[in-house]
């Protein structure tokens, strides 16, 4: 489980976290929703030990996150909206390397990256350079990479960003299933909200640094049809978090 | 161990991909080195096969101009082309300009009679030089002072062959007062630690100059993968995989402090082996093993720094290419990379220490050329080092600042 309390963070005196409370069951697929600037980047590279935060507490699985960052971080997985692999590499070097970083080695590895290229249905393109990938491709490739660890918590931003119908799709069931088969926790972020209907098990929406929703999926569709007349998560979402556009500067 | 065998072979496959990088890296220095060392093999070969054509105009009827041209030939670097004696100056000049003439020789009628000291025209100037402007002022000299000697000689001989009844009635031998063919001055190299006679060729100076050139144009592809490392969200992955940004600095110093090593290997291997086949003169390469390692070490420590602070710095990877390629050029000639520091003016030399590329080359140098040995480098080493260390604690510094890595 992931506990969040009074979780600050401002960069150059200017808030962008305030105040953040959230918990997270173990084993569910929480959606993070937000419009740009809201803080979810923040608040996942929080999580993940990417970047300090300024006060608060957070623990996950029990472990503080100030005191047990290394043990946190060999347990999680952060899948970031960027493609962060190497695109002159084959995805098999690419699995390899990440591999190797993770302490995986010999046959460890070896079964590690044969989940992983299952997972990313990646056995026909394993020798191919990435930067010869499709979008598809290149975002199964930078999932896969995330799990080879096998963490217990998964973070995924926004992972199904500019693929086709196909791919978004094979990504989504995915998710499902490793979540279901590894009782992975799993914390998404998109700004497809029929996604974040389709697998969260609970959603929370993050504005201006706070969180202003968050519950059960099923329960919050119940608010949307009783605020906007019917269970549509998309208008719920510009109904809290207001229409004007959120341009970042 | 394991970790870092993959961060290796991570970096040599990114940098043996890019096809830029390896032309950078390996092609354009391998290039510059067959160049420069085939153009530059006559500047420094004693045995100089550079001949200087000299167009020549003869109004002397005596015998002594034709003693000055052969003596003058005898130098193996000067070659006369004699026009018609009734041939204009104006078409002389002409001549010299189109033909591509550097110089015109005008022996003028009165030259014998200057050198015997005796007719009409003895007190008078009996050579004109006529220089085209292109012409740089050291090659003028050595014509000019050719040419005096040359002169002196004539006008010794003829002086003793003026007193010969005087020097008989003496009992002096005129031979043992003729002037002496060959010069009486003996050219000797100066090597630390009185080692074997080693000539300064061209490649001597051309392999170290480049290597060192291409050991800091290494800027490109650790700024390329630095900054597409960055901007791809893979520091952050991996800062969340636990991998400490000191980590990640070892990471790509390690593997770039190889493909140096790599660089110095190849570039050696074509002095000793491709320049003799080209007819270059074969590179020797001292024998410290150890001060050739540790100069080696420092410029690639200094480079390395010097590229991820550049990396660290820009926005992009066409900036970082763009600054460190231009502070490469610069740095190189100021540095004598490009025109040896021995021909700069006092001035110039005393700004070329300004540039850590010279300090490398110098210690290159002193292995290569001066004999030299890890006693000679460690001074030059040293600062290298410590400009790296500098570099490096700067990039450390910026790079948490930004909270990139």
């Amino acid at each position: 489980m992931i506990k969040i309390e009074h979780l600050y963070k401002s960069y150059d005196k200017k808030p962008v976290l305030k105040d953040v409370a959230l918990s997270v069951k173990r084993g569910s697929i929480m959606g993070l929703l937000g419009p740009n600037g809201a803080g979810k980047t923040t608040l996942i590279s929080i999580l993940t030990g990417v970047i300090r935060k300024d006060s608060g507490s957070i623990t996950v699985n029990g472990m503080d996150l100030d005191h047990e960052i290394g043990a946190i971080q060999s347990r999680c997985s952060y899948v970031p909206q960027t493609l962060a692999f190497y695109p002159r590499l084959t995805a098999r070097e690419n699995l390899e390397y990440f591999g190797a970083l993770r302490d995986l080695k010999g046959k460890k590895l070896k079964e590690s990256m044969e989940f992983c290229i299952d997972i990313g249905s990646m056995q026909d393109f394993l020798n191919k350079r990435v930067d010869k990938f499709s979008g598809g491709m290149k975002r199964r490739l930078n999932m896969a990479i995330g799990l080879l660890n096998d963490p217990e918590i998964l973070y995924l931003d926004e992972p199904t960003l500019g693929v086709d119908a196909q791919s978004r799709n094979y990504i989504l069931k995915t998710i499902k299933k490793i979540n279901c088969e590894r009782k992975m926790t799993i914390i998404y972020t998109s700004h497809y909200m029929d996604e974040i209907e389709q697998v969260s098990d609970e959603i929370a929406i993050i504005d201006e640094g706070k969180i202003i929703l968050h519950g059960a999926t099923q329960d919050i569709l119940t608010r949307a049809d009783a605020l906007c007349g019917h269970r549509n998560l998309e208008e719920l979402f510009l109904k809290l978090t207001n229409i004007r556009l959120r341009d970042e500067n | 161990m394991i970790k870092l065998l993959y961060i290796l072979k991570k970096e040599f496959l990114l940098i043996l991909r890019d096809v830029h990088a390896v032309t950078i890296l390996f092609v354009m220095p391998a290039v510059f080195i067959l160049i420069m060392t085939l153009a530059m093999k006559d500047l420094f070969d004693l045995h100089s096969t550079v001949v200087i054509d000299i167009l020549t105009v003869n109004h002397d009827a005596g015998k002594r101009s034709a003693a000055l041209l052969k003596a003058m030939e005898e130098h193996n670097t000067f070659r006369f082309h004699l026009i018609d004696k009734d041939t204009v100056t104006e078409s002389v000049k002409e001549q010299m300009l189109s033909r591509d003439y550097k110089f015109t020789l005008i022996i003028k009628k009165n030259f014998s009679a200057f050198v015997n000291k005796k007719g009409k025209g003895k007190d008078e100037n009996p050579l004109e030089l006529l220089v085209n402007p292109t012409v740089p002022v050291q090659t003028q000299l050595v014509l000019k002072s050719a040419l005096d000697g040359e002169l002196s000689k004539l006008r010794w001989d003829a002086f003793i062959g003026r007193i010969e009844k005087l020097l008989a009635f003496a009992g002096i031998d005129k031979k043992d007062l003729k002037a002496d063919k060959l010069s009486p001055i003996d050219v000797q190299y100066v090597y630390k630690g009185g080692q074997s006679f080693k000539m300064p060729s061209a490649v001597q100076q051309s392999v170290p100059a480049w290597l060192v050139f291409s050991m800091f144009f290494i800027v490109v592809p650790i700024s390329n993968t630095f900054i597409s490392e960055r901007d791809q969200g893979t520091f952050m992955r991996l800062k969340s995989m636990n991998v400490s940004s000191s980590y990640l600095i070892l990471g790509k110093m390690i593997p770039y402090l190889l493909i140096n090593a790599v660089q110095v290997i190849i570039m050696i291997a074509i002095g000793v082996y491709v320049v003799p086949l080209c007819g270059g003169t074969a590179l020797t390469i001292g024998d410290s093993l150890a001060g050739l390692i540790l100069i080696a070490s420092a410029v690639s420590f200094s480079a390395i720094s010097v590229a991820l602070l550049i990396a660290s710095i820009a926005r992009t990877a066409e900036q970082a290419t763009t600054i460190g390629a231009v502070m490469n050029i610069i740095f190189g000639a100021l540095g004598g990379l490009m025109v040896p520091k021995f021909v700069m003016p006092e001035f110039m030399q005393n700004l070329a220490n300004l540039s850590p590329m010279s300090w490398g080359l110098e210690g290159f140098l002193d292995i290569f050329l001066r004999n030299g040995g890890v006693s000679d480098v460690l001074p030059k080493s040293l600062s290298l080092i410590a400009l790296g260390l500098v570099m490096l604690g700067m990039t450390l510094i910026l790079l948490r600042r930004h909270r990139e890595v």
